[in-house]
Formats: structure tokens, sequence, C-alpha cells
């Protein structure tokens, strides 16, 4: 199938007065046409760092892309100028941001706000792209009166659906959405969703869908990666990842969450905290927090392997002939 | 168990200690790293100690407010900044009058400082009509231009150091006592001052417990910045006439006094004013390194 | 408003009456008889109460009369405004002359944090605020007048006269103004909105100028709101320095003199001044908040 996208080894630093942070690591995986990937992790996996690295959008300084390629319609992002990164920004590639509080600009009106795109991307005069933006609000579910009014005027759900408005304004192939719901209540959150995913499939876009709410994940996407310190841990098709979950980090985020259908059930959450991105452990960097830990997870770095068809695994012990995760074993 | 119940509350206190002192330490570790900050606290040290050599070197009647018959001569090696109009040693009397400059711009900060938060706290602990009254003096002091205040008191109260002083204060209350408001405001209606209540705490214990360390970096920063404005207010209304008045060899005065023989004697202006230029510039780097320090936000 | 200005406008009244000791001495010669005297101060009123005399001159501002000098004898109110233009255009070129050089300045020195060319700019700025510009004004004479001729040491006249005392308020204005622009800018561009407008492939100008800037505007028009009464202060001592006939030196002049009256209603004068200005700074304010101009307007 066509990818849209395509991240191969990608590493990004940021070099602080205090030291270096390694917040991404290698990092590799694509999106194939009008797929939606959900990028899966805890906070200070290096998702947002992801999703800014591929529009080349890491704050500069601190951060430094030090390695790896981004490959967006056969062209390296990363070796871009800055005439051609802004035609790709917003144009082939939008974002949607986590907090819709912080990501509008407190002091132009919404309309003007989406119409700054089409300005920008499609050439159109101010009206024109006025009046496209004033279509792109009906479309989120905006009464287009709302586009002469300032962000402050309008409900955090409301200014989500304009950040999304903005974002989808110019038909991108790829739209990446940073955690789009985390900053909502819950019920405008399932309406956001909704929202979003009905937008993609009308206009044949790809996704990325950067997440740490495997329900989210469970509803939108068709394929998941699992990221963990800056790395791919595991990445497959939804049903790879939910239904025959290979690497202990996965399944530990699954018995984290609690299950509505079998309330009395314990959860096991995951030990200890997210490794310093300063001071990564050497090895394999889930290994101090992992059940199934050997001596050579601490010295081996583990590959992100083939397990079958699309569904990667970057576990040494996966290797072992013998080796199972509890939740199989409970399975059989 | 009993025992740990019991100490719940000094626990608390002594993780308050133990709190204070690392945010202490981690400030000086920032600061050491600030050149600028550490310019700045040499050069106050260094002006310190030399004033305070200067008043046993020198003698007061003698070297400082005689006057000798090498009047006007410029810089050199006998007078390595030259003398003034009465022939007395411009280098004796910018050390020497590093004393006035100091004394009185850190006791008119401290006076508002401590006026000013006192104010400042009341009216945020209170609200209402007090907030209201307070506020609006505040207002009042902090829209005329402090030059007006100290020149009124000044004429009012005669001029002396101490008035000097005082119409300074004046001056400076406003901006602690928005600073205590604002601190006060913040911590008034959080659950830890009803927490506090309900075991039977004072209100008001909780809020100094709590407010102080919360707005201790603006007021360590502000003041800094503030003695160093001082510095040159009071240079400036010893230059006006209303302040320190010659021959005490305050830097301002004795600018006031080169002011009449700029035309041929232009050393007597320079000199006073860089020493007042580079005590205030020191106390700006401190404050400005003081804020990066304690400010985690603009932590790289 | 109102209100403040009253309550001011009794302090000063307050302040001047303790400090101005017996105005008849000021009037009259000093061979007038006890007679002479006392017939003056019944008719001058100065044996009635306090609060009555205090009515008395509120009533008279309020019909157009702020008094008499004492010295010269000429109307207050006329004396003042006879004077304003001067401190206005002082004033007023100083603060465009800061504006001009601070706030492209900032800007540049944001946008190029941490580079050789920010830190020399910014060590400047730091240099200029540590400044007390009455001796900036002393040095531009020495150096500028007596070194090298080219502009007058004082007085007025063409526009040449204008020049060292516009620069000597605006640049001390201008580093202040520096420092505060480039501290909004560095705030903004740190904002999430900065990035979502890079995000949409705005360009670099566009996100700077349509984004940043608008941003920041609000800071640094906050910023020049409130150094108002440092341009009126820096104003008053420029004025000295240079001989230059402003409101400023009125003041200082009349204090002099203990001519009661002229302090008084030039200083109430000044507040109404201030008032008006901060009225003036809330408006441009609104138009560059739309949140601000929405509280205004009545809409959430």
């Amino acid at each position: 199938m066509e990818k849209v996208l395509e991240v191969k080894d990608l590493v990004v630093r940021y070099e602080t007065d205090d030291g270096i942070v390694h917040a991404i690591n290698g990092l590799s995986f694509s999106i194939d046409k009008e797929r939606t990937l959900g990028l899966v992790g805890e906070t200070g996996a290096g998702k947002t760092t992801a999703a800014l690295s591929i529009l080349n959008l890491v704050p500069d300084p601190p951060g430094v892309i030090a390695g790896g390629s981004i490959i967006l319609d056969g062209k390296d992002v990363l070796s871009m100028g800055e005439k051609e990164l802004e035609r790709m920004r917003g144009n082939d590639v939008a974002m949607i941001f986590q907090d819709p509080m912080t990501a509008l600009n407190p002091v132009i009106p919404v309309g003007q706000q989406i119409a700054e795109s089409l300005e920008i991307h499609e050439g159109l005069s101010r009206e024109e792209a006025m009046e496209k933006a004033k279509q792109m609000l009906e479309q989120v579910g905006i009464s287009a009166s709302r586009a002469y009014d300032y962000p402050h005027q309008l409900s955090g759900g409301m200014k989500q659906r304009v950040v999304i408005a903005i974002a989808l304004a110019c038909q991108p192939s790829l739209l990446i959405a940073d955690e789009p719901t985390t900053a909502l209540d819950v019920t405008i959150q399932a309406q956001v969703l909704s929202l979003m995913k009905g937008l993609i499939d009308n206009s044949h876009m790809s996704m990325l869908l950067i997440t740490h709410d495997l329900g989210v994940v469970a509803e939108v996407c068709d394929d998941v990666a699992v990221m963990y310190a800056g790395r791919i841990v595991e990445i497959g098709s939804a049903d790879d990842i939910f239904n025959h979950t290979l690497h202990p980090y996965t399944e530990g985020l699954f018995d984290s969450l609690p299950n509505l259908k079998a309330r009395g059930e314990d959860l096991i959450p995951i030990k200890g905290l997210m490794p310093d991105p300063m001071h990564l452990p050497q090895g394999c960097s889930f290994h101090p927090r992992c059940p199934y830990a050997t001596e050579a997870c601490k010295t081996r770095e583990p590959e992100l392997k083939k397990a079958e068809g699309s569904h990667y695994v970057a576990c040494i012990r996966y290797n072992e002939s013998s080796f199972c995760l509890r939740r199989d074993k409970d399975a059989r | 168990m009993s025992k740990t119940r019991k100490t719940i509350i000094l626990e608390g206190e002594e993780i308050e200690i133990y709190k204070g002192r690392s945010m202490a330490q981690e400030t000086w570790r920032r600061l050491k790293r600030n050149k600028g900050a550490m310019i700045g606290i040499i050069f106050l040290v260094a002006l310190m100690l030399a004033t305070t050599v200067a008043s046993f070197v020198y003698d007061y009647d003698k070297d400082i407010i005689a006057m000798s018959k090498d009047r006007f001569m410029p810089p050199s090696k006998d007078h390595i900044l030259g003398t003034d109009n009465m022939g007395r040693d411009i280098f004796a009397r910018v050390l020497y009058g590093a004393k006035y400059s100091l004394v009185i711009s850190l006791g008119s900060t401290a006076i508002g400082l401590a006026v000013g938060l006192f104010l400042g706290a009341l009216a945020g602990y209170y609200g209402g009509l007090i907030d209201n009254i307070v506020m609006r003096v505040t207002d009042i002091f902090y829209s005329i231009p402090y030059i007006m205040i100290a020149v009124v008191v000044v004429s009012m109260l005669g001029t002396s150091t101490m008035n000097l002083l005082l119409a300074m204060a004046l001056g400076t209350f406003s901006n602690f006592a928005r600073i205590g408001r604002a601190s006060v405001m913040t911590v008034r209606d959080q659950e830890f001052i009803e927490a506090g209540r309900a075991i039977g705490l004072p209100t008001w214990k909780t809020i100094v417990k709590h407010v102080l360390p919360n707005c201790l970096s603006p007021i360590i920063v502000q003041t800094t910045l503030k003695v160093g404005s001082n510095i040159i207010s009071a240079s400036s209304l010893s230059f006006l006439g209303v302040g320190v008045t010659p021959p005490t060899p305050e830097w301002g005065a004795m600018l006031s006094d080169g002011r009449s023989y700029i035309r041929s004697s232009g050393w007597m202006c320079l000199f006073p004013g860089l020493a007042i230029m580079f005590t205030v510039l020191a106390l700006n780097l401190l404050g400005d390194g003081l804020r990066d320090a304690m400010d985690p936000k603009l932590k790289r | 408003m109102i209100p403040t200005l009253l309550v001011t406008s009794l302090l000063i009244f307050w302040a001047m009456d303790l400090a101005g000791g017996d105005p008849v001495n000021q009037i009259l010669p000093e061979n007038a008889t006890y007679e002479q005297r006392e017939i003056l101060r019944e008719q001058m009123g100065f044996n009635d109460p306090f609060m009555v005399r205090y009515f008395r001159y509120i009533g008279g501002i309020l019909s157009g009369d702020m008094g008499k000098s004492y010295i010269s004898g000429l109307d207050v109110f006329g004396t003042f405004m006879g004077r304003l233009h001067m401190t206005l255009l002082l004033g007023g070129s100083a603060l465009i002359f800061a504006c001009l050089i601070s706030v492209p300045l900032g800007i540049y020195t944001a946008l190029h944090q941490n580079t050789w060319k920010d830190t020399l700019a910014t060590v400047l700025a730091l240099f200029g605020v540590s400044m007390p510009n009455f001796w900036l004004g002393l040095m531009l004479i020495l150096l500028f007048s007596l070194k090298l001729g080219w502009l007058p040491s004082g007085g007025t006249g063409g526009i040449q006269y204008l020049v060292l005392p516009a620069v000597t308020v605006g640049l001390s204005l201008a580093a202040l103004l520096t420092r505060t622009t480039r501290s909004a800018m560095l705030d903004v561009i740190r904002q999430d909105y900065m990035t979502t407008a890079k995000a949409k492939g705005a360009s670099y100008r566009r996100v700077i100028y349509n984004h940043g800037l608008r941003n920041a505007m609000i800071p640094i028009v906050t910023a020049v709101g409130m150094q108002f009464s440092y341009v009126m202060t820096g104003s008053a001592l420029a004025e000295t320095v240079f001989g230059w006939p402003g409101i400023g030196r009125l003041v200082v002049d009349s204090i002099n003199k203990r001519d009661t009256p002229m302090v008084t209603g030039s200083i109430i004068l000044c507040c109404v001044l201030m008032a008006i200005i901060n009225l003036a700074v809330d408006i441009v304010y609104a138009f560059c908040d739309p949140r601000i101009k929405a509280q205004y307007s009545g809409r959430s």
C-alpha cells in the first residue's frame, strides 16, 4: 500500500543547561494512505516531539534533530528549505494541538485564523478566504456568524473545533492530532472525536493520532504504534495490538486500564516511573519496570523485529520460543 | 504510630524548612552560573569593603570636607580622580560617599518593603473596603512621579537625610503593596487555609506560613532592583537640592557641585556619576540574575 | 478618578500647609509691621480652620481659580498652562525617540536570543537603565556642547535646543522599554499559538509580525503607559540640567521659593494630567486586546 509518511531512525535531543534530554532515540514508523495510526505512550515518551519533527517545528534551540529521515510524498522533510517547509506545513500536513485554550491567537478573530491558511496556500483574497473559513466553521458545527468572535468568547470544545477547522482548511493529505481531546470534558471528547473521524473519512486523509488513551485508539485507529522512551516498542494493526499483544509494556498499559465489564478485578499498574530522558537506562529502556526482564535486557538494546505480517515488536525475550506474556497464558 | 500522628504538623513544618533550603540551594546553583550576577555580587562586596576601609582610612573633617589649595586638579598620580572646587580628593569622597548612597537606598527600600507588604497583605486578606482604600492610596502614590512626592515631603519636614529616606520610602512602598496583596489573594481562598482552620489554626498564621514562601522570590528580586533605582532617586533628589546637601560626599550632591564647573572641570561630574552607574548596574545584574534563577519557567 | 483626585488634593494641600511656613512672610516685605501682617492674614483667610480653607480652595478650583503665586502674583493655572507645552514637547519627543529605538531593538534581540548582538544590546540597555538621567544629560553636554560644540548646552530656540534634553530623557526610557519589549517578545514566541501559526505554513515574517507583535503590543503599551510618570520625573531633571522652562522646573523652583499656591496647584494639575494620560493608555490598550475591549462594551 502507498505510504503517506515514513519516519526512519529519527533522533531528537534537547540540549539544555542542565544536560541533554534524549527525547527521541531511533524512531521508525510509517502511515499508509487513508489509514489512521495511533501513537500511544505515557507522558514524556516523546510523542509530541515526534509530531513536531514531522513538521520540522522542534523548537531550536534547545531542540536538535540529530539523525534519521522523515519521508513525506517521497521527499525528506528534514532536508527541505524554509520555503518548501512553508508550502508543506498546513497544506500537505496539518496539526491539531493538545490544548485549544492556548493554541489559538487571543487577539485575532477565529474566522481570520482559519482564513489565514487559505490565504497562504490557496492564494485566496481576504474576502474569499473569510467566506471559505465560514464554511469550514459550519462544517465543524459552529455557526458562521461566530467567525468574528475572539477565542475568549468560545467554549473549550468550540475552540478545539476551530483548531480542527484550521487544520482541515486546506485539505491536507496527512493530519497530525496531538492529544486532541485530552483537555476537553468527557462528553465533548466524544463529540470532537466523532467529528474528526467523519471529516477524515469524507476527505480521504491519513491521520496520526497521538494519545495516551487506549479507549480513543480502539475507537478511531486502524493501526497502533506503542512508544516508550523515544522508541517504538510494538507496532501493528489495531487487532494485532489489542488481541495479540507481544510487548510487556503494551501488556502493562492494558492491565492498568479499568475494565467496565469486569468491575471487581484488580488493576495491575506498571511499577515505577518513566525513566528520566536525561539518564536513560542501558539496554532496553523498559527493563527496570519490566516483570519479564533478564540480565540480557540490561545490556542489549532490542531491535524492532517482524513478528507476523505488519506486526513488529522490540523485545529481546520475544525471540525465545518458550516466552509468553501472562495475558496469553491466561487466555490459554 | 501515635508519635507520628502528633508530629504531623511539626513534620509539615520540617518539610517546609527542607523545601526552603533546597530552593535556596537551587537558586544559588543557577546564580553561580550567571556571569553577570556574579560580577554584580563581586562588585557590591568590593564596594562595601572599600567604603568600610575608607571610613577608617580617611578622617571625615580633614580629608572629606576640609578645603585645600589643590583646587580643580585634573586626575593625576597624587589625585587619581582629580580634585574638586574646594581642593578635596574626589577618589576619597567617592569611596567615602558610597556609604551614604547605600545606607539611604537600603534604608528607604527596607521601610517601603515593610510598610508595603503589611498594607498589601492587609488589603488582600480583608478585601472589600479596606482593600479599596489601601489600593486607591497605593495608586495615588504610584501615579505621582516620585520626585514630586519626595519634594513635597522634604519641603514639609525639612532637608535632612532622615527625611530623604522617608520621602523615598513613600515612593517605594506601592510596588511592595501590590506584591503583598497579590500573594495573599492567591492563597486566601485555597483549601489548605480551610484545612488549617479545621484543625484550629488561626487563619492569619496559616497565611503567614504559606504566603511568605510563595512571594519570597518576587520580593527578593524587586528589593534588589529597587535598591538600585533608589540610589538613582536619592542622587537625583540631592542633585535638585532637596536631598543630602553639600559638603556631605553623597554622589548626587557631588554632581550638583560639579555641575557649576562642568565647563572647566568635567571630571568633577564624570566620576561620581560613574560610581552611581556601576553600583546600580551591579544591583541590576544581580536582580536580573536572581529573577532568572528563581523563576523555574525561564529554565531553558 | 474624581475621588482619587480629591484625596490627592487633600493630601497635597495638607502637606503644603504644614510645609509652607507663614505665607505672609513671602508676600510682604521684611519690614512690614505686625498690623499689616494681621490685616493680610485676615484678608486672605489664613486664620480660618484647615478644612474651611481646603474647601474654599476646592471651590476656587471648581470655578476655575487656582489662586495666585505669592512671589510673582501671577495666576497659577495660567502659569502652569503657559509652561505645559514645553514639557509635553520634551516628554513627547523623548517618548517617540525612545519607542523608535526600543521597540525594533527589543524585537530584534528577542528573535536573536543568546547571540552576540543580543548580548551587546542587552548589556547596553542595562547600562542605560543604571544611569541617572540627569548625569547622562551632563555627560551629553560635556561631549556634544563643550568638546564638540555641535549642540547648545541649554536654553530654548530651534530644534537644536530640543535634541540633547530629549535624548537625555529618551535614552534612559529607550533602555527600559527595550528590556520590556524583549521580554514581552520572548514570552510571546514561546506561546502555543505561535506554533499553530507556523504549522499553518505562515512565513517567518508573518508569524512574527501578525501573530507575535500583536500580542506583544499589550505588555509594551502597558509599559509605555507606566513610564509616563517616569517621563515626568525625567523631564523635571532634564529641565533643570538644560534650563528648559517646563513644569518640572516650575515645581522645583516654586518649592525652593516656598511658593505654596504654585506648588499645590502644579502638583494637582500634574495629577490631573497623569489621570488623563492613564485614561488614554487604557483606550489604546483596549484597541490592542480584544478581551479588554469586550469588557468595556459589555460583552463577555
